[in-house]
């Protein structure tokens, strides 16, 4: 006994830090490219996730490494007694008011980019102004709802309306904003490439702004464990040029509209294509 | 200590996952119950001439002239490892299965060439990656580089796997419609075992055609549980529908020979005849259906799997597709209200059930109907569908949708009627304008003040 806990406790802040270091390289770390969020208010989100990481893992080496310290100090020692003390005052006030320091902090700095995130008044002007489409989180599926192209969003359902299912379009380079329902439980919005996380709430409609930094398609899943379906509730967000957005609202209501004479151009994302139908 | 911890473990999980509901489900194809309701005698040959011509879940089969695709895949040995003297099975590489579906293990291999030619071969081992194929080793097989072979039922078998990952928790294994799931669900999940879809673009008394079925599995049914699977890949969706038509083929088959035997042969009719009043001697009656087996039967067979294939096959051509004459009726006002017209006037009888205002509470849902395949009344009052649940006038002011929401799914669901529904096929008595008014109409409900 003795300095084999040594070695014990040793090795954990190791483990720590050396996991910590190797992740990304590894692939453990973040979702997409390892690290950087797909979104601009992701990396922030990022940073301060390292943040955090960097002052938990201070503490949790600084800490091991005094135990470690203390128990190699006794075991090495047999001749010096341990004392009995009634605590110490100073330590007290010391470990309660650094971590105190700490958390009112990180508290005050994360305040910004929370209003951000989630401040309707600090949202993106453009975004709040015009909402992209309506998100309705359903088991075990989202159904989008877009407003007629040139048209607002309007909260109740319109006759031009154009709707989609597990295929949410986005247009690039602008910050957009969906209006988030669930039809029936609780749900989750979530993007995980964009660091993106909402709850779906029945009978609210919750506002939602993101903003995708590269073009790609995106996975939208559910967040919320809503029944046993929940792991089938995926989708895609397809972030795409203003030009292909355009086009595919275009396509969207040519096949909304379609009344089975002629042919539609056929768009090689949507399956609502009639053209499989020859 | 050997026998203990594992079978130990294994009996307290047991009553764990029974009472955690953590049940397994069925695990075979099920016989329809008026099956079950045949005398054993007779419903004996029939449980056994489905196995013949559809196997199990385990072991597919089917018989030629299906419209489904089995999936026969061609191949020939590249090499073959030389394996040392004690080795049961023969390990060969193969070339010409990069397209087929990577899980070909179990499945039978038919020689096509070589010595063992017309010989069947079950794969022990497969390998996608390096194309390494294993099987028995008997005498007469010895395979050659060059050699060719036949992988029969990968198709089916791949949209099998996929049907039992996606769907078969609320449609069940062999598409009854009760999987475990189901029962937590209105509208139930579909029993896919009458050959009979809802929602399709074809006429009115043909089936669904592949396309209408896709189309379902990629969007899913707003309003009801049938979700979207769109981030199936196509070549998913396909095999899917491949395997549900499948199944419903083989769900019919079944319902039209026991159909054939349930007059003379159910387990009722035999006691009534073989009763006092009936004169029969049970041995009579059986001698009769001994003769019916040997020299009806395989004819009412091949005519119910030929006859439901057939119909299958024809859904899917060109000429069953409702395409409208005349394009939508521009969605004026005037055309609104011709629409409104129609509506409540005697020649479509909408409002009977729909409602005057369309909220789904017409006359209809206040009576007692008739089932049409029993001739008895329902419990119930209001409508009922031919899988015998309730079923209440859609309201049209809610904007839902389940056939799908462009003008063509509400044309095609006036014309040719809901199947299997008693929303009747409005195709002949009304003409092509007449309809786009009442598509018009019903399509400006949701938005309409009143
Ligand atoms: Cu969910």
């Amino acid at each position: 006994m003795g300095k084999g806990w040594c070695l014990f406790f040793l090795f954990w802040p190791v483990a720590a830090v050396v996991s910590c270091a190797m992740a990304p390289m590894v692939g453990w770390s973040f979702p997409y490219d390892n690290a950087q969020a797909a979104s601009n208010l992701g990396i922030r989100i990022d940073g301060l996730f390292y943040l955090i990481l960097l002052v938990t893992a201070v503490v949790f080496v600084g800490t091991q490494a005094v135990l470690v310290y203390a128990l190699w100090r006794g075991s090495n020692n047999r001749d010096e007694r341990a004392t009995y003390t009634h605590g110490n005052h100073k330590l007290e006030l010391i470990w309660s008011i650094i971590p105190g320091v700490i958390l009112l902090f990180l508290a005050l700095y994360q305040m910004n980019l929370w209003a951000d995130f989630r401040i309707k008044k600090y949202f993106p002007e453009a975004a709040v102004k015009a909402p992209i489409a309506e998100v309705t989180a359903r088991q075990f599926e989202w159904r989008f709802r877009y407003p007629a192209i040139g048209k607002k969003l309007q909260p109740k359902p319109q006759a031009d309306d154009l709707y989609s299912v597990n295929e949410l379009h986005v247009p690039f380079g602008k910050p957009v904003m969906i209006q988030l329902r669930s039809e029936d439980v609780q749900h989750s919005f979530f993007l995980p490439a964009l660091r993106i996380k909402q709850d779906a709430l029945p009978g609210l409609q919750i506002p939602v702004w993101f903003e995708a930094n590269k073009e790609g398609v995106y996975d939208l899943v559910c967040a919320e464990l809503c029944g046993w379906g929940h792991y089938k509730m995926k989708a895609h967000v397809i972030v795409e040029s203003e030009a292909d957005y355009q086009n595919y609202l275009k396509n969207l209501t040519q096949q909304q509209f379609y009344d089975g004479l002629g042919k539609i151009a056929a768009n090689e994302n949507d399956s609502e294509s009639e053209a499989t139908e020859k | 200590m050997r026998f203990g911890l594992s079978r130990l473990s294994l009996l307290l999980l047991f009553p764990l996952f029974s009472l955690t509901g953590c049940e397994q489900p069925q695990v075979n194809f099920v016989f329809s119950e008026k099956t079950n309701e045949l005398v054993p005698e007779a419903a004996k040959p029939v449980k056994e001439a489905l196995v013949r011509q559809f196997g199990n879940p385990f072991e597919l089969t089917q018989f030629e002239g299906l419209p489904t695709d089995f999936g026969d895949v061609e191949g020939s040995v590249k090499t073959v490892q030389s394996s040392s003297g004690d080795e049961k099975l023969i390990r060969f590489q193969v070339e010409g299965l990069q397209d087929a579906y990577p899980k070909l293990l179990g499945l039978p291999l038919e020689w096509t060439s070589g010595k063992g030619q017309g010989q069947i071969s079950r794969i022990k081992e497969y390998n996608y990656e390096t194309g390494t194929i294993a099987v028995d080793k008997t005498a007469d097989i010895e395979p050659q580089p060059g050699d060719t072979f036949l992988v029969e039922c990968t198709r089916l078998q791949f949209g099998r796997d996929l049907y039992n990952r996606h769907c078969m928790h609320c449609h069940g294994m062999s598409g009854e419609g009760t999987g475990p799931t189901s029962r937590y669900l209105n509208p139930p999940p579909r029993d896919f075992r009458q050959g009979i879809y809802k929602y399709t673009s074809t006429k009115p008394t043909a089936k669904a055609q592949n396309a209408d079925l896709e189309r379902t599995v990629k969007e899913g049914i707003a309003g009801t549980y049938m979700p979207s699977f769109k981030l199936l890949t196509e070549d998913e969706v396909s095999a899917i529908v491949n395997y549900v038509v499948w199944l419903s083929i083989r769900g019919e088959t079944e319902k039209k020979i026991v159909d054939e035997l349930f007059f003379d042969y159910s387990k009722e009719v035999v006691a009534e005849r073989t009763s006092e009043d009936g004169g029969e001697s049970r041995e009579d009656v059986m001698e009769e259906l001994k003769e019916y087996m040997e020299l009806d039967f395989p004819d009412t067979l091949e005519f119910a799997t030929s006859s439901v294939a057939e119909a299958w096959e024809e859904a899917n051509m060109e000429d069953a597709v409702v395409v409208p004459e005349t394009p939508r009726v521009p969605d004026t006002p005037e055309s609104r209200e011709r629409g409104r017209k129609l509506y409540l006037g005697d020649k479509t009888k909408c409002a009977t059930c729909h409602g005057l205002q369309g909220r789904g509470n017409g006359t209809a849902t206040q009576d007692f109907w008739t089932n049409p395949a029993t001739n008895e009344k329902y419990p119930n009052r209001g409508l009922h569908d031919i899988w015998g649940n309730q079923l209440p006038p859609r309201d049209l002011h809610r904007g839902i949708y389940r056939g799908g929401r462009r003008p063509i799914d509400v044309y095609r669901r006036m014309y040719s009627g809901i199947k299997g529904t008693p929303m009747p096929a409005f195709g002949g008595p009304l003409s092509d304008e007449e309809l786009w008014d009442l598509v018009n109409y019903v399509m400006s409900l949701p938005y309409s003040s009143k």
